[in-house]
């Protein structure tokens, strides 16, 4: 201990550590009513990290070459050294960062934390979305597996459904006619590269702009449900006589993460096969088509909708403007109010939104 | 000001919504088509899957046949050039057409050589020529079926002779059919969950394919013979199945514990942190 305070000391006296605890962790006041669901963020950080961390590991072994790429994940799976924990851990890991983000931006919706002066937190929460959605996209390729392969071939596909440009704009993405070597050196650079790069600064830029607005208040509890200020000039949002964040709420955040690792680990050791059809074991195979081509989970609401539309155009437009609608929510919605329990018409279009996005999800799935 | 935000504001909106469809276009599937999903790989199924009746039938039974699945298209068998449609039936670019009766099992042999040979040395391919059938009779032409016991059935065999040998044939296979059905089973099972069944999947094959030579044998002795020294060799099989096993049933059970132990971690957090409040 007395090693410890030393080295504390010493740190402190060259840097100013103590100043910066004070401010950030101890002296970093966060509202008394303060739920669970404002650790999403940090779950979302703590899964970032994860599969950056795993995703470095599996470069080290992964081989990005149409010809090499399936042995390189098959000997990473069966003759590296628990090569199959860190490769399950990412493709799992990537499903979860989906689910949990999808999570967190269902929360903030609900607890309205999206309106004024919170608008860029919200947009940069929405890219980050978008972005994983496609890092996810990208990183399905690497396999070079029959899903992976297949997979590719639908999505790229949708572009083609742009009037004029879709045809180029395929070719481009693909690197060729076709899902082919070009498609998998251009999704790996935007994968490891270009994607995570992209994400980490707007992750940062995300947590900037939260600490410059400061947190919200939850709308339920002893507080004012409503903004309390109408935003006319910069003003932090601060919390006279709330919780420090350390030790009260990392604490709260450890629990999150601890309960978020064990829902993660159940799934990659008990039950990694609900992510994985068999064709995601089987080398491409350009010539063969697998029976019933399926996206991710988190595309089949997008699948089943262009299914329904007479026209490709008409159905991509479709989801384009609820995207955009639900991307200028903070702009759109622009009452004060903020309990969603005393703003009915946001929560009947909330829950009738949410439960359409699963009725079409459990549709395209069964489709 | 007021005017200038507000122009600033849509600006942004407009920009804003622009790059989501963009991102929307670039990121969101669509069902694949439901002709057209086939890769222009071969003119053949291009051309005779929309052509009606006799000329368009073969390539129906052939798409549910054992040479579809394991990736045998037609010019496997017919030869020809698949990727020309002006010359895909071409002599001069090895097409081979149909055979006659008396050519199939040398057209077929070409890819299952030791098969031809059993075949010839049986009862069946003596009377080759004479009545006797060929290997299209049981095992089909297009809608080609994987060898398996059930080609030897009553129905099929009592077109040509009584069905009392056929039965004591099979029934001293059906064991190893059996035993063999399994471990298939198990082997793609955790070929399904990324193992690598490699080995495995060439050892099944082959001690599946000294199984099946027996097929075209009607001496009943050597089949029980025959069906010993395979369940042996299916046993190494069987075993090396079970390491696989017990090695995923350890890592379960490690799962099981970091699970319990992250659980146990989230409480006394949240305990904790009770203490504070």
């Amino acid at each position: 201990m007395g090693l410890f305070k030393r080295l504390y000391d010493w740190i402190d006296l060259r840097i100013g550590a103590r100043e910066i605890v004070e401010k950030e962790l101890t002296g970093y006041l966060l509202p008394r009513n303060i739920n669970g669901w404002y650790s999403l963020g940090s779950v979302l950080l703590v899964i970032f990290a994860l599969q950056v961390a795993t995703g470095t590991l599996l470069m080290i072994y992964y081989v990005p070459d149409a010809e090499k790429a399936f042995k390189s994940v098959t000997f990473i799976m069966n003759e590296l050294p628990y090569g199959w924990l860190i490769r399950l851990c990412h493709a799992v890991g990537s499903n979860m960062m989906v689910a949990v983000l999808l999570l967190h931006m269902l929360s903030t919706m609900m607890m309205g934390s999206y309106k004024s002066p919170r608008e860029l937190n919200w947009l940069t929460g929405f890219i980050l979305f978008t972005l994983v959605q496609g890092i996810s996209l990208t990183g399905y390729l690497a396999p070079w597996s029959q899903l992976s392969f297949w997979a590719t071939t639908v999505a790229t596909n949708s572009a083609a459904a742009i009037p004029v440009a879709g045809p180029y704009l395929v070719e481009f993405l693909r690197g060729g006619k076709l899902v082919g070597p070009p498609t998998l050196g251009r999704f790996f650079a935007l994968h490891v590269a270009v994607m995570p790069v992209t994400i980490a600064a707007l992750i940062g830029a995300h947590l900037f702009v939260l600490k410059r607005t400061g947190i919200s208040t939850p709308p339920f509890g002893g507080e004012l449900s409503r903004n309390p200020w109408p935003v006319q000039s910069y003003r932090y949002h601060g919390h006279p006589g709330g919780i420090p964040f350390f030790p009260n709420y990392l604490l709260q955040d450890l629990t999150s993460i601890c309960i978020y690792l064990a829902i993660f680990l159940a799934v990659v050791f008990y039950a990694p096969s609900l992510l994985f059809t068999p064709d995601a074991f089987i080398p491409a195979n350009p010539f063969q088509t697998p029976a019933h081509i399926k996206p991710e989970w988190y595309f089949l609401a997008n699948y089943q909708t262009l299914k329904i539309f007479p026209s490709e155009l008409l159905g991509l437009s479709v989801q384009a403007a609820a995207m955009t609608f639900l991307a200028l929510l903070p702009f759109i919605d622009r009452s004060p109010e903020r309990n969603p329990l005393k703003r009915p018409v946001f929560l009947v279009c909330a829950i009738g939104g949410f439960l359409l996005w699963v009725g079409l999800t459990i549709w395209g799935h069964f489709s | 000001m007021t005017y200038l935000r507000q122009t600033l504001r849509s600006s942004l909106q407009a920009a804003f919504g622009a790059l989501i469809l963009a991102a929307l276009c670039l990121a969101a599937p669509q069902p694949a088509p439901a002709a057209g999903a086939e890769q222009p790989g071969t003119v053949c199924i291009q051309c005779h899957g929309s052509l009606p009746d006799r000329l368009g039938a073969p390539v129906k039974l052939w798409r549910a046949s054992i040479h579809a699945e394991n990736g045998i298209s037609c010019n496997g068998c017919h030869g020809g050039d698949p990727k020309d449609a002006a010359d895909a039936m071409n002599r001069s670019r090895g097409f081979l057409g149909a055979p006659k009766e008396g050519e199939i099992p040398a057209f077929c042999g070409r890819c299952h050589p030791g098969v031809m040979k059993d075949y010839l040395a049986s009862a069946h391919g003596r009377a080759l020529g004479q009545g006797g059938p060929t290997c299209v009779t049981c095992h089909g032409n297009h809608a080609v079926v994987k060898a398996s016991l059930e080609l030897i059935n009553e129905k099929s065999c009592t077109r040509c002779h009584s069905f009392e040998r056929a039965r004591a044939i099979r029934d001293a296979m059906q064991q190893t059919e059996g035993y063999i059905v399994g471990i298939d089973r198990r082997i793609r099972g955790f070929q399904a969950q990324g193992v690598d069944t490699d080995r495995l999947g060439q050892g099944l094959f082959a001690v599946r394919n000294r199984f099946h030579t027996m097929f075209h044998d009607v001496d009943v002795a050597r089949v029980k013979g025959e069906s010993a020294r395979i369940n042996a060799e299916l046993g190494k099989l069987d075993r090396d199945l079970k390491v696989v096993e017990e090695a995923r049933a350890k890592r379960k059970i490690a799962g099981g514990i970091a699970v319990a132990g992250l659980l146990l971690m989230a409480v006394l957090f949240h305990l904790l942190r009770k203490t504070y409040d």
